[in-house]
């Protein structure tokens, strides 16, 4: 008898024969081996099983991935001069004979169609966004958009971006305030771009924060998209969102909105320093001398950072309404306050340099030796 | 027939590239990183290196960088393809001696008339 036939006999003859002879622990003992031992043969089957049903996964991947990659190279590198429509009408029939209803063929297609429109500029786009609509594509992103999973959405997010599908924007505004801070993200840049009727629309219902680093894509993306009508930003300095106001003020900053003067001036006395702080450089950015008071008024009301940002913005706007004051700013304790208030006094470019002088003679060595380092031109502020 | 090599790692930008340059006439030649693309440039010859600067193992400056410090190869022409065109990258690409700057996205019939201009050029 071989070895294993040995095994199996002696398993055999313990399970079947002698079995009910074995006291209870030594039968259950038994059958918690014997358990395992079936438990250990399952997983093994289960495992060899999932390893043959992804590697004919890869498999399929591999194959739809170059001949959809060969397909959709043929597009790109397509005859330019003929019409985008007929070029996509060209390839429609082909492509509409891959089996698209297959998850795997859809994604490789999508995704591959995606990447070539966002590397890509002149035509092949064009002929890209064409195909995608012709291939309803456009319907899988939907569906992702309205998954569970807030990844998934981001995914059918991000498609709808790259393809300017601009009917998904009603789609895309319900997360544009979602919980999920890069769901919220993607949403708000998406509805930016896709958005025809009124794509600041999300800053309105905007409850959650809008992120320092959030803030900056926005602000990449409303002042490199050239086809954005801008409003008036100072219709969101109201809103209840701290985060909604501070970005609005960055925008006004950059746009130079005039127009918002008078809001920005009630800002002056928001509850968030940040706030005020930056309603104070924009007053002095855009020399708004009409609130050059409102700034003196709450001068003495805030802490050192705040006065240096009003002392910089008094010299910005240099009237010289506020001359006596700047210079009375000498007898401070704090020497980054003379050092501001010193600053702005020599920005008026009439009567600074004289008014600086005329303190010198009357002020201490100290005083002096700073005044002295102010009137240095070498020396930048 | 100008022989041209065609350094990226994204497939399908290579084969878009790689389609589109025979199709213009030229013998290609593909790396699908830069250690692949570093051994190419040592072994053969080429009329044109079209590289992307971010690959994996060996990025297109050093590639450049080792084709215009090579006394024989270094009249051949480098074109680098980015997706970023931060200034200081832009520098360091004209002064290792790249010949030209292609940005992500961009037009590959105008790539291709460069590509030409190139190769037109060196044959020279």
């Amino acid at each position: 008898m071989n070895f294993f036939g040995t095994i199996f006999s002696y398993i055999r003859e313990t399970y079947v024969d002698r079995l009910s002879y074995f006291p209870s622990n030594i039968k259950i003992s038994l059958m918690i081996i014997l358990f395992c031992a079936i438990a250990i043969v399952e997983l093994y089957i289960y495992i060899i099983f999932r390893r043959v049903i992804k590697a004919n996964q890869n498999k399929q991947t591999k194959y739809w991935k170059e001949r959809i990659g060969n397909m959709l190279a043929s597009v790109v590198v397509y005859d330019e001069s003929e019409n985008t429509a007929e070029i996509a009408v060209h390839f429609y029939d082909k492509l509409k004979k891959l089996p698209l209803k297959n998850s795997t063929v859809n994604q490789i297609l999508t995704s591959e169609i995606i990447t070539y429109h966002k590397n890509f500029t002149g035509k092949i786009p064009e002929v890209l966004a064409l195909l995608y609509a012709k291939l309803k594509l456009d319907k899988r992103s939907k569906k992702k958009i309205d998954s569970k999973h807030w990844e998934t959405k981001i995914e059918g997010i991000r498609e709808a971006n790259e393809m300017g599908i601009s009917e998904m924007a009603e789609e895309i505004i319900k997360y544009t305030d979602d919980e999920n801070g890069l769901l919220r993200m993607e949403a708000q840049a998406a509805y930016l771009k896709l958005s025809n009727k009124d794509p600041f629309h999300f800053l309105d219902r905007a409850q959650e924060r809008i992120l320092d680093w959030h803030q900056l894509v926005l602000f990449e993306i409303i002042t490199k998209n050239k086809k954005l009508t801008i409003p008036s930003f100072s219709k969101w300095l109201r809103s209840p969102n701290d985060t909604v106001v501070m970005f609005c003020l960055k925008l006004i900053d950059h746009f130079m909105q005039f127009d918002a003067a008078e809001e920005v001036q009630r800002l002056l006395k928001h509850h968030n320093t940040r706030i005020v702080k930056k309603s104070i450089e924009i007053i002095g950015k855009l020399e708004l001398e009409e609130l050059e008071k409102h700034m003196f008024e709450i001068y003495f009301d805030h802490t050192d950072e705040i006065k240096l940002e009003i002392l910089n913005s008094l010299g910005k706007i240099s009237s010289g309404k506020y001359a006596d004051f700047l210079s009375s700013r000498i007898h401070s304790n704090d020497s980054k306050i003379k050092r501001a208030a010193l600053y702005a006094i020599k920005r008026d470019a009439d009567h600074g340099e004289a008014r600086l002088l005329e303190i010198y003679h009357h002020t201490s060595p100290e005083n002096q030796a700073l005044i002295t380092h102010v009137l240095d031109n070498r020396i930048k502020q | 027939m100008s022989k041209i090599l065609i350094a990226e790692d994204e497939v399908l930008m290579l084969k878009a590239l790689e389609f589109k340059l025979k199709k213009d006439g030229y013998q290609v030649d593909v790396a699908a990183d830069g250690r692949q693309a570093m051994e190419k440039v040592k072994n053969e010859t080429y009329d044109l290196i079209l590289t992307d600067i971010m690959m994996p193992f060996v990025g297109g400056m050093e590639i450049l960088s080792y084709v215009k410090n090579d006394p024989i190869k270094k009249h051949t022409p480098v074109l680098l393809i980015s997706a970023v065109g931060l200034e200081n990258i832009v520098l360091e690409g004209f002064s290792l001696g790249a010949d030209d700057f292609i940005y992500k996205p961009f037009n590959l019939n105008e790539l291709s008339v460069r590509i030409k201009r190139y190769v037109k050029q060196n044959a020279f």
